[in-house]
């Protein structure tokens, strides 16, 4: 099979204004978007407290809130995950400037609060009778708990790592007791866990909690690491090519990275520390295209001495093309299951890739020759 | 076959055996980061200027006895800052004797004269050294602690390049409140010289300098799950501190009742033999974390070893002597951040990691035998193998598999095939010029190899910059990412190749070849 059954002979350099305009347009929509909304900084950089919590039964955003009013945290926010029963619930503390110290705390009775305000009215008489929640109460605090209950250390130990294995295998929730037999917890012991324990219809899957002080150091750190892979390209690219193969690569890539920025933008995604990850793939992938086009400008530039400079870009992308395209392709596959079987954990991630995988083939084609073909004095002098 | 394709054979089989010996049984042989194991995830800053602040007020004390023993006319000696001492009301005619004793035995500082003022500056070499040392030394309680606690394989390093960050990784444990008090209540001990109290308020201290306390001292609450609640007025330089202690245990007085014994280093008993001579009858205090903790009355002189007795009951002992064990930090610790994932979400990540990858390899597999027909099956052979070395060299290396690992992994399942593509459109493009089918292969894996050398080598660069840039899930998705690179190079370049040579090699007349 072949995707183009002959050598193509596309004229891509002379619609590089084309191009030039419709990247232009994309990152300008995208400046205006930062500089009038700005970016939806995920709690890795503006810091705050972020709980997932799953819930046994169908429940809406509106319930979710509701619940949360009623604790004085009406002003969180909760994001639903794909279509399952999951939610994130992001809560901010803005009351003003505080020491680090106290805003940790402030964000630990946060993840407290939120916790509390999720329980229904009998979970919560439950637990102030002394009852155990299986579902939310970790593994050394149920062991404890069997132990006062005059249950042997052994015993206890074993029964409560089977309820957490059991929680592994539910995604979190038991909602009945009989499987606790099943799974191997002695009768006794089942028997005394229905009496003095309750099956909250949620768990709390994580809490992250980030002080303030790291999310500026990291947005420091990540703009760093992104212009330093940056540097470390061009001076790549001018160490085994030329500079100014180096420079339009960079401009290439500089382009990847602002389209993908600009889309993260006109989808308000949050930026995590993934999101960055992301970004950093794309500044080390989407430069592999344009090496493989300048390795073989290179060689045509030799081959074709009489040929004008347009003549042999468009001829080198020809030739890469369908290369280009192909493996261009499989990564564009591979992303794609991470974005649709990857979980909600790495789904910006998958997402920014996707962006990013399709801008660097693009502008692979019809820029980063172009930028060569704008410096074509400079350039061919330089070759002599 | 000849010699040098058997050889790379039995290379590659080698590759193949290491690898899977590393890895298997992967449940035991992977390790799983805390995104996927469950467990908390803590950073932690020391607060140096406190083991700073401390020596400087250890220093202030000792300057003091110092000037007395030598007798020499002074009206006060005040920390000012940090780093900062200054000695005020000094006659000029004693500049020579203040001189040498700064010379001999306060070489750690650089000072100045100014008429009856003399200031000290602590030399910045020794600030960093013992900024560093309390970062170190906090490290150290801390590990202790945990290991106490029995967290199996748990994380405790500095963090990324900065100098007063921890990183506590406890896998497992998903009780935050516990093991956090277990880690915080690590605390600054001091012992301090008490100048009157008890009083109910801080008001009522207050009162006795008439509203104004003198610089030297402070005020400071008592722990009241320890004693009675109220408030002491204390010399605010430590005599001793956490540093100086040597051990702690449980210890009997004269008659019998229960105490707290304790012994020093050597620097701290000076201090303290000092100290507790010219202070008997005095009181002493034991300060943790800026609350009292125990009020005692010097009764004899103590050097290296010595008792805090008391009304204690046995219970009461040991809670003192644990606290001083623990106690034993430079400097107080915040929180910065704090992860708790809980079991259930990491089983559910593997469960989808492992559903996209399967997917991710299918998709691509699948457009590869249709692309490239028979030289697709090599490529699919090849990725194949690429998986296996990943996983032989993640367990090899000790690397830690994350969430955002398994994306690195199945992202390389594109990349790798990367190098294929160029090698087989190469090979294409030879064939289409008209050379015989073996040369095209030649030419092929000849011409391609500079390119997927540089364009692999960039995408590691940044991988590079990732890793150093991230905190644990990133430099899980970097390292995955790097060695799946390099794995794609091998199988590309290298295996692929000879399968190309296994299949064609042995035929006396190639004139087609599926691709």
């Amino acid at each position: 099979m072949y995707i183009f059954k002959k050598e193509p002979t596309f004229k891509f350099i002379n619609k590089r204004y084309y191009a030039f305009a419709l990247s232009g347009l994309i990152i300008l929509a995208g400046m205006y978007l930062y500089l009038t909304r700005g970016f939806n900084w995920g709690i890795d950089f503006s810091g705050g407290t972020l709980v997932e919590v799953s819930f046994a039964d169908r429940v809406s955003v509106q319930q979710v809130r509701r619940a949360l009013g009623q604790s004085g945290l009406g002003d969180a926010q909760i994001t639903q995950i794909g279509n399952e029963n999951k939610f994130f619930i992001k809560a901010f503390d803005s009351s003003g400037k505080k020491t680090t110290i106290q805003e940790m705390e402030d964000h630990e009775r946060l993840a407290k609060l939120i916790k509390g305000a999720l329980l229904h009215d009998a979970e919560r008489a439950a637990l102030n009778q002394g009852k155990i929640d299986l579902n939310n109460n970790s593994e050394g605090e149920i062991a404890t708990f069997l132990r006062s209950q005059g249950i042997t250390d052994e015993d206890a130990r074993d029964s409560a790592q089977k309820i957490i294995q059991l929680r592994k295998e539910a995604t979190g929730i038991i909602t009945d007791y009989s499987v606790l037999e099943k799974a191997g917890v002695k009768h006794r012991i089942s028997k005394l866990l229905q009496d003095k324990s309750f099956l909250s219809r949620f768990t709390i899957l994580s809490v992250e909690i980030v002080g303030p002080q790291v999310g500026k150091d990291l947005r420091r750190k990540a703009t760093l690491a992104c212009i330093w892979a940056l540097i470390g390209m061009l001076l790549y690219i001018a160490f085994r090519f030329k500079f100014l193969y180096g420079l339009s690569g960079i401009l290439t890539l500089t382009h990847d990275v602002l389209v993908a920025l600009s889309f993260i933008l006109f989808f308000n995604l949050e930026m995590s520390l993934q999101v960055i990850a992301a970004i950093l793939t794309i500044v080390g992938y989407s430069i592999n295209d344009t090496i493989v086009v300048f390795d073989r400008l290179r060689e045509n530039l030799k081959i074709m001495k009489k040929e004008s400079l347009e003549v042999i870009l468009d001829k080198s992308l020809n030739q890469t093309l369908s290369r280009s395209i192909f493996t261009s392709f499989t990564v564009f596959l591979t992303v794609m299951a991470i974005f649709l079987f990857g979980g909600e954990v790495i789904h910006g991630f998958a997402f920014v890739m996707l962006v990013g995988v399709i801008a660097g083939s693009y502008s692979t084609i019809f820029q980063s020759c172009a930028w060569l073909k704008v410096w074509e004095k400079t350039f061919l002098k330089r070759k002599k | 076959m000849n010699k040098s394709l058997s050889w790379k054979i039995i290379l590659i089989a080698a590759v193949i055996v290491f690898s899977v010996v590393m890895f298997y049984p992967p449940k035991d042989k992977i390790n799983l980061g805390l995104d996927l194991k469950g467990g908390m995830h803590l950073i932690l800053q020391v607060i140096t200027d406190d083991a700073v602040r401390l020596n400087a007020d250890t220093q202030v004390g000792q300057l003091k006895s110092q000037l007395k023993d030598a007798s020499i006319k002074h009206d006060n000696v005040l920390r000012k800052a940090e780093t900062t001492i200054e000695i005020s009301g000094t006659l000029l005619e004693d500049e020579r004797k203040i001189k040498d004793i700064l010379d001999d035995d306060f070489r750690d500082w650089t000072y100045s004269f100014a008429g009856t003022y003399i200031s000290m500056k602590l030399r910045p070499n020794i600030e960093k050294q013992l900024r560093d040392q309390s970062v170190d030394q906090a490290l150290e309680t801390i590990r202790n602690r945990v290991d106490e606690f029995g967290v199996s394989e748990p994380t405790i390093q500095k963090e990324g390049f900065s100098e007063d960050k921890i990183l506590v990784e406890l896998p497992g444990v998903d009780n935050p409140d516990r093991v956090k008090n277990l880690i915080q209540s690590t605390a600054l001990l001091e012992f301090k010289a008490v100048v009157s109290g008890p009083f109910a308020s801080e008001e009522g201290a207050l009162k006795e300098y008439n509203g104004k306390l003198p610089e030297d001292l402070q005020i400071v609450k008592t722990n009241p799950r320890r004693m009675d609640n109220g408030y002491y007025v204390l010399k605010s330089a430590a005599v001793v501190t956490g540093k100086d202690l040597k051990s702690s245990r449980r210890s009997q007085d004269n008659y019998g009742a229960p105490a707290v014994g304790f012994s020093f280093k050597s620097g701290g008993a000076d201090s303290f033999e000092k100290f507790t001579a010219a202070n008997i009858g005095k009181r002493l205090s034991i300060v943790l974390d800026e609350r009292i903790e125990s009020v005692a009355t010097i009764e004899d002189v103590i050097s290296y070893d010595g008792i805090i007795r008391g009304r204690f009951t046995v219970d009461e002992v040991d809670d003192i002597v644990l606290v001083l064990r623990s106690g034993a930090l430079p400097a107080r610790i915040k929180y910065l951040e704090e992860r708790t994932i809980g079991p259930s979400l990491g089983a559910d990540s593997i469960r989808k990691g492992v559903t996209a990858s399967i997917g991710g390899l299918l998709l691509v597999v699948l457009f590869m035998l249709a692309y490239y027909k028979g030289a697709g099956i090599n490529s699919v052979l090849a990725l194949l193998l690429n998986m296996v070395i990943l996983m032989g060299i993640l367990a090899y290396f000790k690397a830690t598999l994350t969430v955002p690992g398994i994306a690195g992994i199945i992202l390389s399942i594109g990349m790798a095939v990367d190098a294929n593509v160029l090698i087989f459109e190469r090979i294409r493009e030879e064939l289409a010029t008209g050379k015989s089918p073996k040369s095209a292969i030649d030419a092929g894996f000849k011409k391609a190899f500079w390119t997927i050398f540089d364009s692999n080598l960039t995408t590691v660069i940044a991988a590079v910059f990732l890793f150093q840039f991230g905190t644990g899930p990133i430099k899980g998705f970097a390292v995955t990412l790097i060695i799946g690179i390099v794995a794609s190079m091998f199988t590309a370049i290298f295996v692929s190749r000879v399968i190309f040579d296994l299949t064609y090699g042995s035929r006396k007349k190639l004139t087609k070849i599926s691709i």
